[in-house]
C-alpha cells in the first residue's frame, strides 16, 4: 500500500500534534517559551533536566529544613539539638527525623516528653564521667539488647 | 468484600473498518469468556460505521476512559480489558503523598504560645479589692 512513490509523495499531516507534546509541559513558563515552539523544545529539556537532578537534592533540603525544625522545638524546652540527639541515641531511642519533626509540630506533649529523656540521660552521663564514684549507674542509661 | 469499580465497558467498533479487524474478532471469540469471568462488569456492544474503535470504560466514581483498540490483535484487547477492569476511577497522575490524615494532630497542632508559660494566656479571676 505504501509503495516508494506514494511515500515521496505525501505530506507530512500531524505536525500540529507533534508540536503540542513539547508545548504542553511548557505551559506553565514564563514568556515566548511558553509559546514558540523552538524556545520551548530547550527550556522543556532543561526543566527536566533540572527536575532529574533535584530529586537528589530534595533528599539533602528535607533533612535540613527537619534539624532546623527540631532544634528550634528543643531549644524552646532548653536543650540544643545535638545534645538532643545524641542523648536520645544513647537512650536507644531510634527515631528518625522526619518524624521527630511531625511529633514537634503535631504532638508538642509527646516532644516535651523525648527532650525531657535526653536532658535526664544528659545528666546521668555526666555524672557517670565526673562523678567516678560509688554512685549507682543511671537508670536511663541500661542498654538492653533486643532481639 | 471486593466491589469492582469498573461499571461498564462499551465496545463501540465498525462492521467494515479494516482498523476495527481485532475488534471484530474479539467480539466473536473472546468478548463471551470476557463477560463470564467479569460478572459484575456488564459489557456494550455497540457496532457503528464511521467510527474508530474505541473501548470506553465507565467507573464507579465517574470518570469515563476511552482507549483507542485500532489495529491491535484479539490477545491484545483482550489484555487492555483485563487492565481496565482491575483500575479504579481515579484520575491516573503523580500522588504527592502517600499518606493523608483527615486529624494530623491529637495533642493539638504546636502554636507559639504551646510552650510558654499559662500566665501569657490564661486571665485570672478578677479578685475584688478587699
Amino acid at each position: 500500500l505504501l509503495s516508494a512513490p506514494r511515500w515521496l509523495r505525501s505530506r507530512l499531516t500531524d505536525r500540529f500534534w507533534r508540536v503540542q507534546e513539547v508545548l504542553k509541559y511548557a505551559r506553565h513558563f514564563r514568556g515566548r517559551k511558553n509559546r514558540c515552539y523552538k524556545l520551548a523544545v530547550g527550556s522543556v529539556r532543561r526543566a527536566f533536566v533540572k527536575s532529574t537532578k533535584a530529586r537528589r537534592e530534595k533528599k539533602r533540603f528535607l533533612r535540613a529544613l527537619w534539624i532546623t525544625r527540631i532544634e528550634a522545638a528543643s531549644l524552646e524546652h532548653g536543650l540544643k539539638y545535638s545534645a538532643f540527639i545524641s542523648n536520645l541515641l544513647k537512650s536507644q531511642v531510634e527515631l528518625n527525623r522526619k518524624v521527630i519533626a511531625d511529633l514537634a509540630i503535631y504532638e508538642p506533649k509527646t516532644f516535651k516528653s523525648l527532650a525531657a529523656l535526653a536532658q535526664r540521660r544528659r545528666q546521668e552521663g555526666f555524672l557517670a564521667a565526673l562523678g567516678d564514684g560509688k554512685e549507682p549507674e543511671g537508670i536511663f542509661s541500661r542498654i538492653v539488647r533486643h532481639l | 468484600r471486593y466491589v469492582r469499580q469498573l461499571q461498564r465497558l462499551q465496545l463501540l467498533f465498525s462492521p467494515t473498518a479494516a482498523d476495527a479487524r481485532g475488534a471484530r474478532q474479539f467480539v466473536e471469540e473472546a468478548a463471551l469468556d470476557f463477560a463470564r469471568q467479569h460478572p459484575d462488569v456488564v459489557l456494550y456492544v455497540s457496532p457503528r460505521s464511521g467510527r474508530a474503535p474505541v473501548l470506553l470504560a465507565e467507573y464507579l466514581n465517574g470518570t469515563v476512559r476511552e482507549e483507542l483498540i485500532a489495529s491491535k490483535t484479539s490477545e491484545e484487547i483482550v489484555q487492555l480489558a483485563t487492565k481496565l477492569a482491575g483500575q479504579s476511577g481515579l484520575d491516573i497522575i503523580r500522588i504527592r503523598k502517600p499518606f493523608h490524615t483527615d486529624n494530623p494532630s491529637i495533642q493539638g497542632q504546636w502554636h507559639p504560645l504551646t510552650n510558654k508559660p499559662s500566665a501569657l494566656t490564661v486571665q485570672g479571676p478578677h479578685l475584688q479589692p478587699q
